[in-house]
Formats: structure tokens, sequence, C-alpha cells
């Protein structure tokens, strides 16, 4: 089996589930410190008071640590085992994340592409970790693009 | 000087360009912090035997940086959106740059995109991305 293998119908499946623990004011704080970030706005959930979310949330890239349960659906990651790596990340931002918020995140695969460059070929799976918080709101749609060299070579240009 | 806000801002305006320390016990505690206490996040010798030049910077953590430094230029605006790719290994121990340029108004919206990026001290860009600011 091969990348070009893999069928299509993985495409929008939820593949995993995973409901996290409340949130505390702790791991917020200590995920700002932990990036370096000492402005009270993001730290000091007094100060945060009196911003523009009414108290502390936690700094919008948080939501990258919400990978869920499972990182891939076993008939992709057979196939990006061999030394695939983080090309990318976009993500969407909606409700903030607050103290107590309990977070599920959906996954889901939404593109498999192949590319050809000078180097060979390239696979490319995107998945999507859509995280929602107790009361159903939107917090991100998180879409991870990981890379693998693959196994043929082929023509064309990089695109 | 105030803070840049959205009715002072304008396309072709630029974030005065930040330099980071990407310091090695910051990567290492972050990456542990994330769940991703991976060699080639948390120690030098470790990263090398993965065929890596040292230790590096999880692209969690790269994206995070860039994310830090326009809110802490554009104060008061909310990260709608931020898209990254990563083009490069970012050292751990080693000193970037982070740039970016507004490249489009929406003024019924009220948000900013922005292109930013962060380079090494060589010039090489490692991280490329684009950003949507928005304001209440």
């Amino acid at each position: 089996m091969s990348f070009a293998d893999i069928p299509r119908s993985v495409l929008g499946q939820e593949y995993d589930r995973h409901v996290y623990p409340p949130v505390s004011a702790e791991e917020i704080v200590a995920y700002a410190r932990s990036l370096g970030i000492d402005d009270p706005a993001w730290t000091d959930p007094e100060a945060a008071k009196a911003g523009p979310w009414g108290g502390l949330v936690a700094f919008p890239t948080y939501v990258v640590k919400l990978r869920g349960g499972k990182h891939m659906p076993d008939v992709v990651a057979r196939e990006m085992t061999a030394g695939g790596f983080d090309a990318g990340k976009d993500i969407d931002f909606h409700a903030p994340i607050r103290p107590g918020d309990s977070i599920t995140a959906s996954s889901s695969i939404v593109d498999l592409y192949e590319k050809t460059g000078r180097s060979g070929s390239m696979w490319f799976v995107v998945y999507r970790q859509e995280l929602r918080n107790q009361r159903g709101e939107l917090v991100a749609n998180v879409d991870s693009r990981m890379m693998q060299r693959g196994r043929s070579s082929g023509g064309g240009s990089e695109s | 000087m105030s803070a840049p806000d959205f009715e002072t801002l304008d396309v072709g305006d630029e974030m005065p360009p930040v330099e980071v320390e990407i310091g090695r016990d910051l990567v290492s505690g972050h990456a542990r912090f994330l769940g991703m206490p991976f060699p080639r996040f948390t120690d030098e010798e470790g990263a090398r035997a993965e065929g890596l030049p040292g230790q590096i910077a999880p692209g969690n953590m790269s994206l995070a940086v860039l994310a830090r430094e326009l809110l802490a230029w554009a104060r008061g605006a909310r990260l709608a959106r931020l898209g990254t790719t990563f083009r490069g290994v970012v050292l751990a121990g080693s000193t970037a740059l982070v740039q970016a340029t507004v490249t489009g108004k929406d003024e019924e919206a009220r948000t900013l995109e922005c292109d930013l990026w962060m380079e090494s001290v060589d010039g090489d860009r490692l991280v490329i991305g684009t950003a949507t600011l928005a304001w209440p």
C-alpha cells in the first residue's frame, strides 16, 4: 500500500473525539509564561479584568496543545511514519478559552495531496482539530499539515 | 508613542522588527509543557542523533512566538486567524528576527491582514505566515 492508496473516504470522517478536563487559570498562566510572556493581560487574572475579555483568557495559540487523543487514523499513520514533520498550521480562532472551560477536540482528515519538486515527491496530510467548549461554542479550527518525503519520485515542478 | 490601533494602521505599515532569543531552556520547557518532550526539542545530543544540527524549537512554539510579538505590537487587537509554514529549523540557542507588514484593511469588518515571518540572523526566512487581526 502507498500514500495514493489511502482511501479518500477518510476525508471528513471524525477519527477521534477527546474531552479535556476543565482548563485552570494556573494552566493558562503557565502556558503564557512558558512562552516568555510576562504581560499581565495574559498572566494576571486581576489585571485581565480590565482587558477586552473582562477576565483571564488563554493566549490564543494555547489551542495547539489540544491535539486530541489520536494523532491520525491508522490507515493514514501507517503511510506517514518515516520521518514526517510538521510543515505548518492554519488556525481560525473564535471563542476564547477561559478558566473552567472544558474543551472537546474532534479530529478529522481534511486533505491528502502529493507535490512533486526537485527533490522528488512529498506527501501531505492535513488534519483538523475542531475545538468546542462545554457550551458548544466553536473555539478554534486547527489545521495541521504533516509532510513526508514520498517513496517514489516523479517529474514536474514544485507547485 | 501610543500603541498602533485600527485607526492608525494602514496597508504598508510595518511592525518594527523584534529580535527574539530562542533560549534553550525556554524551548525545552515549552516543549514539555506542550506534551512534546522529544529529544529534538529538549536535548542537543538527542537532536543530533535524529540527524538535526542541534536542539530545535517545535513549530508550535515558533507560531506562538510570531503571535506573541504581533499581539504585543497591535495591543487591543484579537488574533482571528494565523497561518504558518515552517520552512526551516529554528535552532534553540539562536537569535531570530520577527517582522510583520500590513497587507490589507477591511474598514467594515475592522480587520487587518498581515504578512509575518521569522528569519535567522543570516536572513533565512524560517517561518512565514499570514494573520488576521480584529478590533472591536
